[in-house]
Formats: C-alpha cells, sequence, structure tokens
C-alpha cells in the first residue's frame, strides 16, 4: 500500500475523468457532483499519504518516502541496458506539503465553479480534474523525465481552460500563456538532458533519477562552467512559471482573463511549480551554479516585489491587481530561496504554501464579487461591506494575510525570508555563507509597506464607502444571494482555516520543512567548492572520452 | 514571585478577552445582538483581575533589589523556527511565544486593561441611539476585545518577534475601529491612512528586529538585553557604536510611527473618525503610547547610544510644540485632544531622552486617565449633540451636562499641569529632568505647557460656558450612568493618579509634597538602564522647587488667558486670528503636511506605478512582439514561394540543383 498510494493519488482524478467521460449524464449537477466527489477523494488519499509519510522512516531523517520506482523507458546506447528513466514518485517534507496544498485547493476551485461555468460542463470539469492531476504529478516526481512530463502537462487543460471559459480576451492570453511558458520550458528540457548525459558521463547509466543527480552533485559535481550553463537553462523555464520580473508580462493577462477557479489554481499551486522547479532541481544538483547566480536571481527577485507592487496599485481590474501582487509575492519566495539559509529556504517554501492559501482565496472573493455584479472595475463598485459583511469579514482576513500580519499564515513565511535574506552571511544554521545580505532586505521590506498600500487602497474601494453597485445588479438568477452563500463561506472557510492555524502555530510545518531541506538541498552546500575549471569549461572537455555518445561519429568527427 | 502563577496568568490575559472576541464573533450576531457588550466586559474584567494578580506577586519585591528577582521569563510555545540547529548550542532554535514580567509590564498591564474595561463599560451606553444598540454593535465589541488581546500580547512579549505580533495587530485593530462607520469615505481614508502611515515606521521596526537578529543572533529580550549591556556580539566581536545606534534608530522609526511623532504623526488626528471610545482607548490611553513602552524596554539599547538618545528627545521636544501649536486653532474637540495627545506623547519621549525614563512611564500612566477622561466626556457631548462635536455649532452645555461638565474640567486641569492633579506631577518632573539636561528642551517644555493649558481651556469654555446653544433639532441630554460612572471613576484616576509618586516629607513642594515616592522605586529596576546611564541618578529636585511653582503658574495663566479670550472678551478670540492671519492659516491647515506628503511622496509613487505597467505593456511586451516577430517575418517572407504552381517549384528545384553543384565543383 505505501508504495502505491502517490500513485493512487496521482491517477485518482483521471479516474474521475474516465468516469465523467463515459457517463451519459447530461445534468450539470450530476456531472458538477461527480468530479467534486472525485476531488474530495484525491484530497482524501492525500491525507493519508500524509499520514503514510509521518508514519514512515523518511519523516524522521527528512528524505523521501513512499516511493514507487518503475522501469519506464529502458533503452539502450551501445549495446548496453544503459538508458534508465522511470517512473518514479516519492515525497519529502517539501513536496508533501505542496501536494497538500495541491489537495487542498482542488475540490475547493471545483466547487467554487458550481455557478460560474453554464456550459460545456463535462469538458470543463474533467479538464480541470486532468489539471489536478498533473500537478499533483509534478510534486511526486523524482524522475527529471517524469517531472517533465507532468509539468509540461499541466499547460494542456489550462490553455483550455482559459481558452474556453476565459473573459473577453481569452483567446489572447490563452496562447501567450501557452507559448511563453513553453518557449521557456523547452530549454528546461534542454537542461535536463544535459545533466542526464553529464550522469551518463559519470556513471555509464544515462539516470534522470533525482535523487542521483542530487548525490551526484554531492559525490562528484558537474564542473562549475557548466553548471551555470545548466543553471540558466533551468532558470529558463522556471523563471517564467515562478514568474520572476521580467518574464512575468504573461501572468497578468492569463489570471485576468482565466475562470475564476483557473486564476486560483494558476495562481494557488502553477506558479509554485516553478519555484518547486528550483528547490527540486537547480538548488541541489547545481550548488555552484546557485551560488553563483544568486545575487543575480535575487537582484530580480527584489525588483519584481518592488515593480510587481507598483504596478499592483495602478490597476482598475481587481484581478489584475492581485495578479501583480503575485509577481510581487513570488518576489519574497524567490529571495529567501537564493538566501541559501535554513530560514529563507524553510521561509520559502513556507511562502509557498501561504501565496497559495492567501492569493487563491482572494481570487476566489474576487470571482464571487464578479459573478454577482459582471464587472472588476474597482471603481465600479464600492461599499459592498453592507450588504455583504461575510464577504467583508474573508475579504480583510485574506488581505491581512497576504500582507503579512503577524498571527497569520503569511508573516510567517515572510520574516523567514527577510530573516534568511538578512543573516545570509552568518553560519548560525550550520551552513555555509550564503551569498546575500541585509542590503536585500531593505527594498523587500520596502515592498511590504507598499503590498499594505495596495491591498488597502482596494478594500478601501470594494467595501468601505458609499454603496455602489452597477445598474441592474446583483445578479442572483444562478441560485446566489446578496450576501455569500453558504456554500461560498464553506469554500473560503477552511481557507481561512488555515490561515490562522499556519499562523498561530506553523511548528508542524517548520519542522518537516527543516529536516528535509536539511537532508535534501543544504547537504549540498559544503564549504569547499567545488575546483574551478573556468568558465571556459566547454563541456566536451568535461567528459571522458570513453563516455562521449558517439550520435556524430561516423559524419562529424572524420574530419577532425 | 511565583512563576508559575505568573504564567497562568499572562495567558489568561491574553487569552480572557480574545474568547470575549470569539465569543461575540461567533453568537453577537444572531443572539446576543444588544448583550453583546457582556463577553468582553467579563474578559477584559478578568484580564484586569490578573494584571492586578501579576501586579501583587512584584509587590512584595519591589525596590528590593537585594532579591534579585524583579524578572521572570516564561515561555508558553514554539513558534517559528530561526533555521538553527536544535542540537547545537544555539541561543534559540525556535522563537517563543514567551512572556517577561518586571515592573514595567505590571504598570502597563494595570493600566491597559484597567482603562479598557472603563471604556468598555461606557461603550454600552455609547454605541446606542435612544437605548437602541447601533448598527455593528457586536462587530465593535468584538474589535474591542481584540485590541486587549493585542496590547497585552505587545505589553507582556519576551522578544522582539511577539512585540513585533502585538504591535501590528494593535495596529489592525486601529485599522478596523478607525473605519468602524466604513460607510463615511473619511472614515475609510482614515483607516488606511492609520495602518499605512504604521507601516512605514513598522518599516524600520522590522529592519531593526532584522538586525538584532543579525547582531545577536537571539530577539530575547534577556538574552539581547546582556549582551548589549556586555557590548558583545553573536559572533563574538565587540558591539560597535554604529551598530547600536543603528538599531536604536530602526527601532525608533516604529516608535515615531506607533506614537504618532514628527513626521508620521499625520494619522493620528485623521483616526478621530472612529468612535469616541476607541479615540479614547487606542488613540490615547494605550495603543499610542506602545512606543514610549518599547523605547523604554529597549532603554538598554537606547542609552547606549548618545545619538539616538538626542533623536528621541528632540523629536519629543519638537513634536511636544508643533502639535500644541495646531492645537491651538482647531474647531473640532476629538482633533484638539488628538493634537494634545500627539502633543503629550512628545512630552513622554522628551523624557525617555533626557533619561528620565521613570518620569516618561509615569506620565503615561496619568495621562491614560485624564486623557481617556475628556475623550469620553467629548464623547458624551457628542453623542448629546447628534454626533456633531464641531465647537462651532454648540455652547453653554454646562447647564445642560453637569456631570459631563464637571469631569471634562477635571480632566482638562490634569491635562493643563494645573498644581496637584495627577499631570502636574508626571508634566513637571519631565521638565524638571529636561531641563537639567538642557535648558533649550526645558523651555520647549515650559513653552508647550502654556499652549496646553490655553487650548484645553478654550476648549472648556467654548463649549461649556457662554450662551446656551446646541445644533438644531437636536435633544440635548445629560448622558446616563454607563456614561457617567466610568467617567467619574476615571476623574478620580485624573485628580489622584499622581500621588502614587508622591510622598509628605517637610520643605517638599508647597511646604510638604515631594516628588518621587513608589512609583519610581517599583518601577526602577526596569529601566534601570536610564537611571545609571544618566548623570543625575534621581529625580531628587535639588534646586528646590522652584520649577513647579513656575509651570503650576504657567498653567494657571494659560488657563487665564483662555478664559480672558473666551469668556470674558470673547471680541478678541476673532481679532487675535486676524491679527497674524498668515500664522493662524499655517496653524489651521495643520502647516499643509498632509499635502506635502501627497504631493512629494503619493503621488510620485503611483507616478512609477504607471510607469512600471507602462513597461510591462510595451517595453517587456514589445520586446517579445519583436523576438515572436521574427518567425512570422520569415513566414510572411516565405510565403509568396509556396505559390502552388509546379513550374516555380521545378525552376526553384532546378536553380537550387546548380548552384549545390557549383559549389561542390568549386570547393
Amino acid at each position: 500500500m505505501n508504495e502505491w498510494i502517490l500513485t493512487f493519488v496521482i491517477f485518482s482524478p483521471v479516474v474521475g475523468v474516465v468516469v465523467l467521460l463515459l457517463s451519459n449524464g447530461s445534468r450539470p449537477a450530476q456531472i458538477r457532483g461527480t468530479a467534486f466527489a472525485f476531488s474530495l477523494l484525491t484530497a482524501l488519499l492525500a491525507l493519508v499519504a500524509a499520514v503514510m509519510y509521518y508514519q514512515s522512516d523518511g519523516s524522521a531523517s527528512g528524505g523521501f518516502a513512499l516511493e514507487q520506482s518503475v522501469e519506464w523507458l529502458p533503452a539502450s546506447l551501445g549495446g548496453q541496458r544503459n538508458i534508465d528513466v522511470r517512473y518514479h514518485v516519492g515525497v519529502d517534507g517539501i513536496s508533501l506539503w505542496l501536494l497538500l496544498l495541491t489537495a487542498f485547493l482542488g475540490p475547493l476551485a471545483i466547487w467554487a465553479s458550481f455557478t460560474d461555468i453554464a456550459e460545456r460542463v463535462k469538458e470543463y470539469y474533467a479538464l480541470m480534474l486532468l489539471l489536478q492531476a498533473g500537478m499533483l504529478g509534478v510534486f511526486c516526481a523524482m524522475d527529471l523525465l517524469l517531472f517533465y512530463v507532468f509539468f509540461e502537462f499541466t499547460l494542456v487543460p489550462l490553455y483550455f481552460l482559459i481558452g474556453i471559459w476565459g473573459g473577453p480576451e481569452k483567446r489572447r492570453a490563452a496562447n501567450k500563456f501557452f507559448i511563453y511558458t513553453l518557449a521557456g520550458s523547452v530549454l528546461t528540457f534542454a537542461g535536463v538532458l544535459f545533466i542526464a548525459y553529464f550522469a551518463y558521463a559519470r556513471s555509464g547509466t544515462f539516470t534522470m533519477d533525482i535523487n542521483t543527480l542530487t548525490a551526484m552533485a554531492h559525490d562528484s559535481p558537474v564542473p562549475r562552467g557548466v553548471q551555470w550553463w545548466l543553471f540558466l537553462a533551468f532558470a529558463a523555464g522556471f523563471s517564467i512559471k515562478v514568474p520572476l520580473f521580467p518574464v512575468h508580462t504573461w501572468l497578468p493577462l492569463a489570471h485576468t482573463e482565466a475562470p475564476t477557479a483557473g486564476s486560483v489554481i494558476l495562481a494557488g499551486i502553477l506558479l509554485k511549480l516553478g519555484t518547486y522547479g528550483f528547490f527540486r532541481i537547480s538548488l541541489p544538483m547545481l550548488p555552484d551554479g546557485t551560488i553563483a547566480f544568486a545575487p543575480f536571481m535575487a537582484t530580480l527577485a527584489v525588483i519584481g516585489i518592488i515593480y510587481g507592487s507598483l504596478a499592483a496599485w495602478v490597476q482598475r481590474d481587481i484581478k489584475k491587481l492581485v495578479a501583480y501582487s503575485s509577481v510581487a509575492h513570488l518576489g519574497f519566495c524567490m529571495l529567501g530561496m537564493f538566501s541559501l539559509k535554513m530560514a529563507g529556504l524553510s521561509g520559502s517554501v513556507m511562502y509557498m504554501l501561504n501565496h497559495g492559501l492567501s492569493t487563491g482565496a482572494l481570487f476566489l472573493v474576487v470571482g464571487m464579487v464578479y459573478e454577482r455584479y459582471h464587472t472588476r472595475d474597482i471603481k465600479a463598485i464600492g461599499g459592498l461591506a453592507r450588504p455583504m459583511p461575510w464577504l467583508a469579514f474573508f475579504l480583510i482576513l485574506f488581505t491581512l494575510s497576504s500582507v503579512g500580519l503577524p498571527g497569520l499564515n503569511g508573516f510567517v513565511g515572510e520574516f523567514m525570508v527577510l530573516l534568511g535574506a538578512a543573516t545570509s552571511q552568518s553560519t548560525a544554521d550550520g551552513l555555509p555563507p550564503g551569498p546575500l545580505g541585509y542590503a536585500y532586505v531593505i527594498p523587500a521590506a520596502l515592498g511590504i509597506i507598499l503590498g499594505a498600500v495596495y491591498m488597502f487602497w482596494m478594500c478601501q474601494c470594494v467595501l468601505f464607502g458609499p454603496l455602489k453597485e452597477p445598474a441592474h445588479t446583483p445578479d442572483m438568477s444562478r441560485g446566489l444571494t446578496r450576501d455569500l452563500t453558504l456554500r461560498e463561506i464553506g469554500i473560503l472557510a477552511p481557507i481561512a482555516a488555515a490561515c490562522v492555524i499556519i499562523g498561530v502555530w506553523p511548528k508542524p510545518v517548520l519542522k518537516t520543512l527543516d529536516s528535509s531541506i536539511r537532508a535534501n538541498i543544504a547537504a549540498n552546500y559544503r564549504d569547499e567548492t567545488v575546483p574551478d575549471s573556468g568558465v571556459e569549461t566547454r563541456w566536451t572537455e568535461a567528459v571522458p572520452e570513453s563516455h562521449r555518445l558517439d550520435l556524430f561519429t561516423d559524419g562529424s568527427q572524420a574530419d577532425g | 514571585m511565583d512563576v508559575g502563577i505568573l504564567k497562568t496568568c499572562g495567558i489568561l490575559i491574553l487569552l480572557l478577552p480574545a474568547a470575549g472576541t470569539v465569543l461575540v464573533g461567533a453568537l453577537g450576531r444572531p443572539v446576543l445582538r444588544g448583550r453583546s457588550h457582556w463577553p468582553v466586559i467579563l474578559g477584559v474584567a478578568g484580564a484586569v483581575i490578573c494584571s492586578f494578580v501579576v501586579l501583587g506577586q512584584f509587590g512584595g519585591v519591589s525596590g528590593d533589589e537585594a532579591h534579585g528577582d524583579t524578572q521572570a521569563v516564561v515561555s508558553v510555545y514554539q513558534w517559528i523556527a530561526t533555521g538553527a540547529p536544535e542540537t547545537r548550542e544555539a541561543p534559540a532554535a525556535w522563537f517563543n511565544i514567551s512572556f517577561l514580567f518586571d515592573p514595567l509590564t505590571c504598570v502597563m498591564l494595570v493600566t491597559v486593561t484597567g482603562v479598557s474595561l472603563l471604556v468598555i463599560i461606557y461603550s454600552r451606553e455609547y454605541m446606542r441611539q435612544h437605548g437602541h444598540p447601533e448598527r455593528g454593535y457586536e462587530r465593535f465589541f468584538a474589535f474591542l476585545g481584540l485590541f486587549v488581546f493585542s496590547m497585552c500580547a505587545l505589553v507582556l512579549s519576551g522578544n522582539f518577534l511577539l512585540l513585533y505580533l502585538g504591535w501590528e495587530a494593535v495596529g489592525l485593530c486601529s485599522y478596523l475601529l478607525i473605519g468602524f462607520y466604513y460607510g463615511k469615505p473619511e472614515a475609510a481614508a482614515a483607516a488606511k491612512k492609520a495602518f499605512l502611515v504604521n507601516r512605514i515606521g513598522d518599516f524600520g521596526f522590522g529592519l531593526g528586529i532584522l538586525l538584532i537578529y543579525l547582531t545577536f543572533n537571539t530577539l530575547d529580550y534577556q538574552a539581547v538585553f546582556g549582551m548589549v549591556a556586555d557590548r558583545a556580539t553573536a559572533s563574538g566581536a565587540a558591539l560597535t557604536d554604529g551598530r547600536i545606534t543603528a538599531i536604536a534608530l530602526l527601532l525608533f522609526c516604529g516608535a515615531v510611527g506607533k506614537s504618532a511623532q514628527i513626521p508620521l504623526y499625520v494619522w493620528l488626528p485623521d483616526a478621530m473618525e472612529g468612535p469616541s471610545p476607541v479615540s479614547a482607548l487606542i488613540h490615547a490611553a494605550t495603543m499610542v503610547t506602545a512606543g514610549v513602552y518599547m523605547v523604554a524596554r529597549c532603554g538598554v539599547i537606547f542609552t547606549q547610544s548618545s545619538l539616538a538618545m538626542a533623536v528621541v528627545a528632540s523629536i519629543g521636544a519638537v513634536t511636544a510644540l508643533f502639535a500644541a501649536t495646531i492645537a491651538l486653532t482647531q474647531h473640532d474637540m476629538k482633533r484638539v485632544l488628538a493634537y494634545s495627545t500627539i502633543s503629550q506623547l512628545g512630552y513622554m519621549f522628551l523624557g525617555l531622552g533626557v533619561f528620565a525614563a521613570t518620569s516618561a512611564i509615569f506620565h503615561l500612566f496619568t495621562h491614560a486617565f485624564f486623557k481617556a477622561l475628556l475623550f469620553l466626556a467629548a464623547g458624551s457631548v457628542m453623542h448629546a449633540m447628534g454626533g456633531v462635536i464641531d465647537m462651532r455649532r454648540f455652547s453653554g452645555l454646562r447647564r445642560i451636562m453637569p456631570w459631563t461638565y464637571r469631569t471634562f474640567v477635571i480632566g482638562g486641569l490634569a491635562l493643563a499641569g494645573f498644581p496637584l492633579l495627577s499631570g502636574f506631577w508626571s508634566k513637571d518632573e519631565i521638565i524638571h529632568a529636561a531641563m537639567t539636561r538642557s535648558p533649550l528642551l526645558g523651555a520647549i517644555g515650559l513653552l508647550t505647557a502654556v499652549m496646553t493649558a490655553f487650548y484645553t481651556f478654550r476648549m472648556v469654555f467654548r463649549a461649556f460656558h457662554g450662551a446656551q446653544r446646541v445644533p438644531p433639532g437636536v435633544h440635548a441630554h445629560e448622558a446616563g450612568k454607563w456614561i457617567l460612572v466610568p467617567l467619574c471613576l476615571l476623574a478620580v484616576g485624573a485628580i489622584g493618579a499622581g500621588y502614587v509618586n508622591v510622598h509628605i516629607r517637610g520643605g517638599g513642594f508647597l511646604g510638604f509634597l515631594e516628588p518621587g515616592a513608589a512609583f519610581e522605586s517599583f518601577l526602577h529596576p526596569a529601566v534601570a538602564p536610564f537611571a545609571s546611564a544618566s548623570h543625575h541618578a534621581s529625580s531628587e529636585h535639588g534646586g528646590g522647587h522652584m520649577l513647579m511653582y513656575l509651570s503650576g503658574l504657567l498653567a494657571v495663566a494659560g488657563i487665564g488667558v483662555a478664559w480672558w479670550v473666551y469668556v470674558r472678551r470673547p471680541d478678541l478670540a476673532g481679532g487675535l486670528a486676524r491679527m497674524s492671519p498668515q500664522a493662524y492659516d499655517l496653524s489651521y491647515n495643520k502647516y499643509y503636511v498632509d499635502e506635502m506628503y501627497d504631493a512629494g511622496v503619493v503621488k510620485p509613487l503611483r507616478g512609477s506605478g504607471k510607469l512600471a505597467f507602462g513597461i510591462d505593456e510595451y517595453v517587456i511586451d514589445g520586446l517579445i512582439w519583436l523576438v515572436t516577430a521574427v518567425p512570422r517575418l520569415l513566414a510572411f517572407g516565405l510565403k509568396g514561394l509556396q505559390s502552388g504552381s509546379l513550374q516555380g517549384y521545378a525552376v526553384t528545384m532546378a536553380a537550387g540543383f546548380a548552384i549545390i553543384l557549383l559549389l561542390v565543383l568549386w570547393m
């Protein structure tokens, strides 16, 4: 059972898709119910997986657990069976929490679509479940090819979700989103192949196993000059996904045009695929590349914090405002990560979780407003606190969580990120000195002020002042009430509870993160660095002659 | 002293008001409605009792430094990870929820919970119109409970992180309560402004906390203060003056925001949009004094840096004077009181800056009584006037509202520093300390004292004296007992609170009253760094009591002038304003500071936001368009080749073949 549980988690939504497509019932209520039931089943299975993880040996040491490894693409080069690409899944403390976040937000996003989606219902829910499966797969994958397949697969359902059920500019948004992110991840794929090739050069096996590659970075690292190129290749795909300034411009459009549930998933989880990619691949496998580029990445992150906040402040579309806030928030996430300190690293993962909760919830709230007023223009609505006290309560709570009020979840991640960046040079956490310093904290802290500026400005416009509603609204034709319905409260309340609990008692999460980060990431950062073979190192020189791939033996090498 | 009792009390002080809030939040609207005040009153009353139990624990050891334990730290649970390995001999792998109990904590707890209880009782009647609960009645009490919780967390905290939590949480409550009448655009704007201006201060405060962690590798008060006193750092290097000054000034940024000092005071006058009990509790008696508390708490850090102390003292003095000049011309009673609060907080910082921390905390203590009293009495007027608080629209209320009048006068006398009332004792101590340190600061203190007396009684005479006049359509009446009882209790405090620090001795003020008594010796261990850093250790009035007579005289003079101008010769008031219109306009328009901020900060920032968005839309997306234009252009160019005519393809093929052939042959 232990080794099957993750597979069950990943593929239970797919079973849901099959059931949906096979059933010939076309009543929307029935379809919604089926989809919701399967997403709940997935969440339940993920919970079971979490319990199993805590009972396994992995949780104590921080290592991976619940692993399942099956040969997937066995192939040979030059006669031996030396290409070893496997279906290998497993979780550690880092991915477990992201898995739980995904499983948690999935049903809520589906539940939130009940009144929103009225046409092509069956396709919609099938795509939502597929998307869910893809994201769960990314967090469980322990083989780079599997990771990449899931990583790219998520694009497909989301492309259709935006393109079919999106807003007025849905076509443009879907295309931009798809091509933008695909362009980056093609480079990532080159990186994947390249690092696997290095493993082949070292060990004679063309492996993409994350464990093996991580261990390789520790025992016989890739030369520094090569690490730089690899880092850039991975960063190309991951930075766009994060999104890091200046490759963030796909995000506001995609977020704005996507249907509510799409925005929730996009902000809540899909952006984390980028940061998770950095965490799982770049940081452990390319420690020297990471150290070399950390100041650069952190600078972009800090620019993104300020820039995203300023841009958010001048938006009139609430959704765009929240979208730009994501640019700023993910900047914090990246800043903590590249501090390469325990506090910063844990804080970064914490930030991923918290951003998923609070921004996901903000998109839900905005969607609930939109369903009633058919506008997202901040200036067109106002004073909603009076007719909608429940909405006001949740919007203010998630705003506070988003601006990092202590006692709520956002603060824990934000503070640890800043702490990590500030103390990057110290060695009190047992890690070698990191590449950042106190100077990075000052602009980031300015970003915190700006974060409060635009969020509170939005709250003031939407909730306070005299009541302002567009003509012929609120639209209650789809069974909505003036204030939030019980269903809507039921969607937001669990997120609110999670925000408060994590804010007051984050220890269970932090403890798991700490041991896993130490075991799987920090272990590769040692005081001594890889001998510098120079930036000029050509990749061919780093590979022994005997292990070079003989793809072009017949042609190009003849004229040497 | 029993640590177990302290821990239990500390937890209860936090949990009881919080439980009240949760209860009202859950049951207020559907069940409790008009009775929503009860859970919060009971919760806060419990907190008051616990605070006194804590005080009792310290009562036995007060001033008796031989015992050595005037401090107790209790840890409740582990909160946020520091990232340090737990196995190591690191100071802490976790930031804890921990409490620090010492005399300063006791004074603050008793003040905060006591005044809160009275204000909450007062609100029971104030938040009703003709006996019916106002809209949002339960919300109001829920927020008040949350505030007491947050403020107590701030005061109880044993480390900088929990302090920061309380610090931000009281800011949140302030935001929620200023914006209580959120339907009013001014209230919503004021709430936002309060939160944001505080955030600017907290920017420095947060950076200061990070710098503390960077320097000392811990955020626990005891550990940090211990290392500062030894001039040590976590890395073993000596603590430099630059670093300690930077920490002190960054922390002080937070205090400037929270306690509304120049240049971040602008939020407090606007905060008067909140209901009057909120102004009394949060924006006069408790929350705004958090900055004073924090500086006193971090005395070890501040006193190590003479620059920081000079900054604290001068900002305090300048704010005291500056705010007093604005208060001279305002017509809104609550705004006058707000500027007066800013000014009095300035006094407190002045006291801290001249190493008289006991006097500053003493002033904080007495100020809590008389300023809460003044706000509540002004609230009573506002309640009776149907929400009008502009002094141009009513006068002569003393016959309609005799008890409100009496208590207001008592509060006013205490604020003005009239001899023998509480404000007199505490303010005089500060002026005395400032005078010994620097005659200039002392002179500013005295000048401010005259103005204080003048504007306070300008308010008394305009509102309560003269011809009886009320806004049209208002049936003015004296308030009921729920309002009057808290007023009277606070009035007793405003008269008597000063005597906790006065003892009877031959040759003192008026021949028998000598300042500096139980309060000072009780508090002394908690603020010892100030006393030991200062060269004149105690506030002994060595040079006789001349200054006390002088400041008493000035208070009387200020009141006298106000009486002359507003009662005896009412025509003079307008004349004064006309005599120097520029000065009057400058003061009336609050020196145009809000406008300057808007033009100098807000507009440029919004402009850069527009710029950022423009860069996104045009520069970045333009570049991306250019990149994608390459394949598009190629496709466009090559499109012509795919014409579909077979002859064309054949010709091209032949030409290509010929070119290849030529190349191969020639090379």
